[in-house]
């Protein structure tokens, strides 16, 4: 106690104060204009991003229930980062918003709960991160207030989250009673491997599985990503889809090691379905969001095939891969928030010709989808190959040769968006767009991202170094 | 057979019947009270089980807070009288089967496993203990869920006052 | 038979479970797929209490999940009950198939 639990829980502290100070603003008489209002929350956006990076030390508080280390923190930072480029973005949808302070209360303190849900130490603060990490969203999913579909994407998250926390909960009961603690590090000793405790693990799983949206849990996905805004979306497709897969790598490799040949197996079908089940629909998709929405499904496929290669290799390619698709997703869902802010266009074929009248923004979105798509110079084809490697350390080449036949299916989608912008012709194109400065400034760290986390191997390497439990 | 073994045949004979009626009931204000009566037979069955503190908050917050919130929102939202048209027959059927067979499956693995029950030490849930236990930060501490907990309600107020809230059209 | 034990309550707690999993796929208005969950968190509670009971005597820790499992399902029935307001409002119906501007 005492200073260093300070220290410790900087992330969370620094959260929670800017959630106060926006909630004193809020409650206070003076009336603020929103742009100095945005202009404030980026600056302590910032703040929190810049803090992030220093002052890191491992430890452990509160018996167990709070643990951090080098790499939580690195996970901590990322997410950090993360948020500041989707609040950069959404600038254009928040200037004209009535409740831009309450739209920050709730996206922070779902932050606050993925950071809490991530330095869990025990299942009761895994369960209420996770919570916090959703209800406050549902609520966000709904702020387009007028738009039906808004309201129903919001109510579809928040069943089917409370749905995956049914089974995931109905699994921790099941698993409290089968071995008699909640604490992660007790928990693992006292695996051992009988049918009541293995079907309790696969309820946990299919709970994270709905988290992640990996088939066949995928259901709510496109719909809630079509209908809730822009930067809800946006947030939901990598934030707290990252944070989940973090804490999915840390409990699977650390709490779970004795199950490793289960969920191996679990891991190995999730991946199969969820990538041919995402691309086959991202395919036939015309919305930009639903189609967003199936390839990022497909891309958890691959990520899955990353987790199950159980190694140092394995943990670092999901940590790294999630740094490449934060920046890859971003820049995607940064020019279509602009696009649809502005004019309210969001099918792929409104976008054709884009590029005659939007230079910049079109190099940015085909950037993007290049790096999603795992094209070689851009990141997203290093993210993708340390993830294959993880996954051939099992041996298993089946999985993945269906992983490389994939990535074909995925190529041709992702360049066919690339083509209408290019190569049709469009008798009404999208008008051209002034960018604002800070949605250019969020483009612009995207775009940094996507070149320098695939050319500096330092990148890799750090995030290798910092995974210590093998 | 003794008195409290037939007690807990009642309990759950209740607990279960509400349950089943509740969803299967068209008649949605009807089915809110089945749902009320069930929550009543979970709050008996802790105090069947002696865990007096949690049969309260049990009642405190599901029959006087949620159950009420429910039929509130019902009361706003929908004519009470009306039935709710029919569920699809295939799907009914489908999902009936389905969990029958995940009913029959998990509670086959459950007899299983054969949890043993530790007869010696006696349990009891004092007010107090879970008083000191949810502020104390030493072992056994939960200060910390707590706290997060205060700031998922405090997000969840939040969330709830700014989508319920009546915009104001300003018409002049 | 003479004697409950924990597998018989876990019997109850299990059924409950699945009874909710049942409502939650076949009913289609709104309301009703709440109350559905709700049914499945208290099962979840009965376990927790039953396992904490006669288990695991010692500590408390299954009491104290159930009391944060309620807070938690309050907090959720509450912004649940918001939107549903929130959409009945905008219009006027709150069957997920009326809904169903969206599709899978």
């Amino acid at each position: 106690m005492g200073i260093d639990f300070l220290i410790l829980m900087k992330h969370e502290w620094l959260l929670i104060a800017i959630i106060f100070i926006l909630l004193f603003i809020k409650v206070g008489s003076k009336e603020w204009k929103n742009e100095s209002i945005l202009n404030l929350i980026n600056i302590l956006l910032l703040f929190n991003c810049i803090v992030g990076f220093f002052w890191n030390e491992g430890g452990i508080l509160f018996n167990e229930m709070f643990k951090t280390d080098a790499l939580i923190a690195a996970e901590k930072n990322i997410l950090n980062l993360g948020t500041y480029i989707i609040s950069l973005q959404s600038y254009s949808w928040l200037k004209n918003h009535k409740h831009v302070l309450e739209f920050y209360m709730l996206l922070l303190s779902t932050l606050a709960g993925m950071f809490f849900m991530i330095s869990a130490g025990n299942l009761l603060m895994f369960y209420l991160g996770l919570e916090l990490s959703s209800i406050p969203l549902a609520a966000i999913a709904n702020f387009d207030l007028e738009k039906r579909k808004s309201s129903e994407a919001a109510f579809k998250f928040i069943i089917s989250s409370a749905f995956s926390s049914g089974l995931l909960l109905f699994g921790i009961s099941l698993m409290y009673g089968a071995t008699g603690t909640i604490i992660f590090s007790e928990l693992s000793q006292q695996l051992n491997g009988s049918p009541l405790q293995i079907f309790a693990f696969i309820l946990l799983i299919a709970g994270f599985a709905f988290k992640i949206s990996a088939v066949p849990f995928h259901l709510w996905t496109a719909d809630v990503y079509e209908g809730a805004p822009v930067a809800v979306t946006s947030y939901l497709s990598v934030i707290s889809k990252g944070a989940v897969l973090f804490v999915f790598v840390s409990v699977l490799y650390e709490v779970f090691k004795p199950l490793a040949e289960t969920w191996y197996n679990v891991l190995f079908l999730l991946s199969v379905l969820t990538m041919i089940i995402g691309n086959l629909f991202a395919i036939r998709q015309n919305n930009l969001k639903r189609f967003l929405a199936f390839s990022s499904i497909a891309q958890v496929g691959f990520i899955l095939i990353g987790i199950s290669g159980n190694s140092q290799t394995g943990a670092a390619s999901v940590v790294y891969f999630v740094l490449i698709y934060i920046f890859s997703n971003l820049g995607a869902f940064g020019v279509i928030s602009l696009v649809s802010a502005l004019t309210g266009k969001e099918n792929i074929d409104d976008y054709k010709a884009f590029y005659k009248t939007n230079k910049l923004l079109s190099w940015v979105l085909a950037i993007s989808l290049f790096s999603l798509a795992g094209i070689p110079p851009t990141a997203g084809f290093f993210g993708k190959f340390f993830l294959l490697m993880a996954g051939a350390g099992q041996g298993n080449y089946l999985l993945i040769t269906i992983a490389a036949l994939n990535m074909i299916v995925s190529l041709y989608y992702y360049l066919k968006v690339v083509k209408a912008i290019f190569m049709d012709t469009n008798e009404t194109p999208i008008e051209k767009i002034t960018i604002p400065s800070l949605p250019k400034l969020a483009l612009f760290i995207c775009m940094a991202g996507i070149v320098l986390t695939g050319l500096m191997s330092y990148v890799y390497e750090y995030i290798f170094s910092l995974i210590s439990a093998f | 057979m003794n008195a409290s073994v037939i007690i807990f045949y009642i309990i759950a004979a209740f607990i279960l019947g509400a349950g089943i009626l509740a969803v299967t009931t068209r008649k949605i204000f009807r089915s809110a009270i089945w749902l009320l009566f069930s929550l009543i037979g979970i709050a008996s069955l802790y105090f069947w089980m002696q865990v007096e503190f949690v049969a309260a908050v049990q009642i405190v917050v599901y029959v006087g807070g949620i159950v009420v919130l429910i039929i509130f929102s019902i009361f706003l939202t929908q004519k009470s009288g009306d039935e709710m048209p029919k569920p699809l027959k295939n799907r009914s059927i489908f999902s009936a089967l389905a969990v029958l067979f995940g009913f029959a499956f998990t509670f086959n693995l459950i007899k299983q496993y054969g949890f043993k029950q530790i007869e010696s030490t006696p349990f009891e849930v004092k007010v107090s203990d879970i008083g000191n236990q949810m502020l104390s930060t030493t072992e056994h501490g939960f200060v910390l869920p707590f706290e997060v907990v205060s700031i998922l309600l405090l997000a969840a107020m939040i969330g709830c006052i700014v989508i319920a809230m009546k915009v104001k059209h300003n018409e002049q | 038979m003479s004697e409950i034990t924990v597998t018989h309550i876990l019997f109850v707690s299990t059924a409950l479970f699945f009874t909710g999993m049942y409502g939650l796929f076949t009913r289609r208005n709104m309301i009703t797929m709440l109350m559905s969950v709700e049914l499945i968190l208290n099962s979840v509670n009965i376990n927790f209490v039953a396992f904490n009971k006669y288990l695991y005597p010692g500590k408390l820790d299954g009491v104290f999940f159930t009391i944060f499992v309620i807070t938690i399902a309050a907090a959720e029935a509450a912004v649940a009950i918001a939107i549903i307001i929130n959409l009945y409002r905008s219009h006027h119906s709150i069957d997920v198939e009326d809904a169903s501007e969206l599709k899978y």
